[in-house]
């Protein structure tokens, strides 16, 4: 007798986000199977590799993560080419310099750096606030309005400034991240909240992705959960791709700072298990690492 | 099912101040309001009752049963101010609570006998509280064994699964019925008790009431004997009284996997539904679980 493999059938399908424009534009998620189970249904986009930059001179960025971009990394634009270059699908503009605990840059100024970087490449963008969540609502609701029909993917948007971001994005053509501190019940919260006022198709989850060692198998299972939730169980409220932003998170921990191969590993390492967990676009800030991983995602290794 | 008043619980600002300037008003406001709105109990949280173990307990037994005619359950872990709290009692108390837990077994249990009282056991043990239903039971098993040694029968005994904040650990709200529903198999005679409200510990307040109630029936479906509630939640009391015989019937349904069309509903019936499939872990939790 023939053996037959156990299949799995699936109720639900994450929703496709499109960042960018016209030809330039990239989509994410879309599937309706738990993380490369290519044999159980389809998998309409494989997941996408973002490399992050800075808008500003990195501080405290170890001297090898730094010579892959140590000619570009005053000016943003050449940056984002030079990334690009090394064969990422997209850029992840981070904006530190808007900080108030730093530079404190004014919204004005972000935006227009933004729109430099925009006009330089040939790939949609992925525009980060500093993470302040007052500052973030002037500065992403700048770029969304400098940036307008681009169709950036703009976050982070927080429980606490979700309203004024969401209502710039969806008024100028943009998508955004919903982020939540590593919960997948705040998680669900957001993502109600979100929907009414714009549809799971502008929307991407960042669970927050902790490194490997420092808490890595919380953001793994939120993703997985995430997944079958949605997947699985269709609940339409977890139906849309998820971002992980790990890159950061691997390469200021102690065993990144001491050597270059070991922030590879720590930074692969996660990268690979948070993709196996069902993330459909990564940010990772070594180029080596982004190979890597297209490697890895298209059956090389 | 039996309802024991919860309102009169240490951690409450104004029952502890209360208590420490033996002021006797929100005492006896308490007392009357939770025996008027149809209490079968009162809970007599002491806490720890550290400084003052004797003294306190009995002036609250007494203060509470100035204005209630009902029978009290004195909740604390410490045994000097239960035994305080029993020795005040006019009517059959109950001990609230013994537990698996070695100095519970060594001393809560022994008082029970003591004085007569019902007893709630939960299923606490040294190492905590028990992960999964098997190991509850496995408590539940060893600790009232010990106790029907001593000479308290079955009928005697309250068995307390231990609920979590559905907020905190869904998956565990829902094998809290199932253990529920096992139990006379297990211990024929036992009664069964929950501290209720804390299925929605650390949801917004405005939306804690939905969860308790809905929990109640779903638990009282399987035979809960009685839970530690809040009794001036009117529309608890209603429906545990039969008044809301549509709502417990959506509930039964939805638990039986037949719940309606929500279009179908009013948004109070839908919202029971909604919160049904929460407590089951059919829909994932979250504070915004009524607004999808």
């Amino acid at each position: 007798m023939d053996y037959k493999a156990p299949l799995e059938t699936y109720t639900g399908k994450v929703a496709e986000v499109v960042i960018g424009k016209g030809d330039k534009a990239i989509k994410i998620g879309g599937e309706s199977v738990l993380p490369f189970h290519f044999f159980e249904g389809t998998i309409a986009n494989r997941p996408r590799l973002a490399l992050e930059m800075l808008d500003a001179e990195p501080e405290g960025w170890a001297q090898w993560l730094i010579a892959p971009y140590k000619d570009v990394t005053k000016d943003p634009a050449a940056w984002a080419k030079k990334a690009l270059g090394y064969g990422a699908d997209l850029v992840m503009l981070r904006l530190v310099s808007t900080d108030p605990g730093g530079a404190n840059a004014p919204a004005d100024k972000a935006a227009a750096a933004v729109k430099q970087v925009a006009a330089a490449i040939s790939t949609p963008l992925v525009v980060y606030g500093c993470g302040d969540e007052n500052k973030d609502i002037e500065v992403l609701t700048k770029v969304a309005e400098a940036c307008s029909g681009e169709g950036l993917l703009l976050g982070p948007v927080v429980k606490e400034n979700y309203e004024p971001i969401s209502k710039a994005a969806i008024e100028h053509g943009h998508s955004i991240v919903a982020q939540s501190p590593l919960d997948i019940n705040l998680e669900k919260e957001l993502n109600v909240k979100l929907l009414k006022s714009m549809p799971a198709n502008r929307i991407v989850i960042d669970p927050l992705s902790s490194a490997l060692g420092y808490g890595m198998e919380y953001s793994f299972t939120i993703m997985e959960r995430t997944k079958h939730i949605g997947v699985m169980f269709g609940d339409n409220t977890m139906q849309m791709p998820i971002i992980a932003d790990l890159g950061a998170e691997c390469w200021k921990t102690k065993q990144a700072k001491e050597s270059e191969k070991q922030g590879l590993l720590w930074e692969s390492i996660t990268a690979l298990s948070l993709l196996l967990a069902g993330a459909n676009l990564l940010v990772m800030r070594h180029p080596e690492t982004c190979k890597l991983m297209k490697e890895a995602i298209e059956g090389k290794i | 099912m039996v309802l024991i008043g919860e309102s009169i619980h240490i951690i409450a600002q104004e029952v502890n101040d209360a208590v420490k300037e033996r002021n006797p008003k929100v005492i006896l406001d308490l007392a009357k309001a939770q025996a008027q709105a149809g209490a079968d109990y009162i809970d007599v949280n002491l806490g720890p009752a550290k400084r003052d173990p004797e003294e306190m307990p009995k002036w609250l037994a007494e203060t509470i049963q100035q204005v209630a005619d009902l029978p009290l359950s004195i909740d604390t872990l410490n045994p000097v101010a239960m035994e305080a709290g029993l020795k005040a009692c006019k009517k059959r108390p109950l001990l609230n609570s013994a537990s698996g837990r070695t100095d519970s077994k060594e001393l809560m249990l022994p008082l029970a006998k003591k004085y007569n009282t019902d007893v709630v056991i939960s299923v606490l043990t040294d190492k905590g509280c028990p992960p999964d239903v098997d190991s509850r039971i496995e408590s539940i098993m060893d600790t009232v064994a010990i106790a029907n040694e001593m000479g308290i029968p079955n009928e005697d005994i309250w068995v307390d699964p231990i609920i979590l904040p559905v907020s905190a650990d869904q998956k565990q709200v829902w094998e809290a019925v199932e253990f529920i529903g096992m139990l006379q198999d297990l211990l024929p005679g036992v009664k069964s008790t929950i501290g209720l409200s804390n299925v929605s510990n650390g949801t917004p307040e405005e939306l804690r009431g939905i969860l308790n109630r809905t929990y109640m029936v779903m638990l009282g479906r399987r035979g809960l004997y009685s839970a530690i509630a809040d009794v001036l939640d009117e529309e608890l009391v209603k429906l545990n009284k039969g008044e809301l015989p549509k709502i417990v019937d959506l509930i039964y349904k939805t638990m039986d996997g037949e719940a309606p069309d929500l279009g179908s509903l009013t948004k109070k019936e839908q919202d029971y539904v909604k919160t049904a499939k929460v407590l089951m872990g059919e829909t994932l939790y979250s504070h915004a679980w009524l607004e999808s």
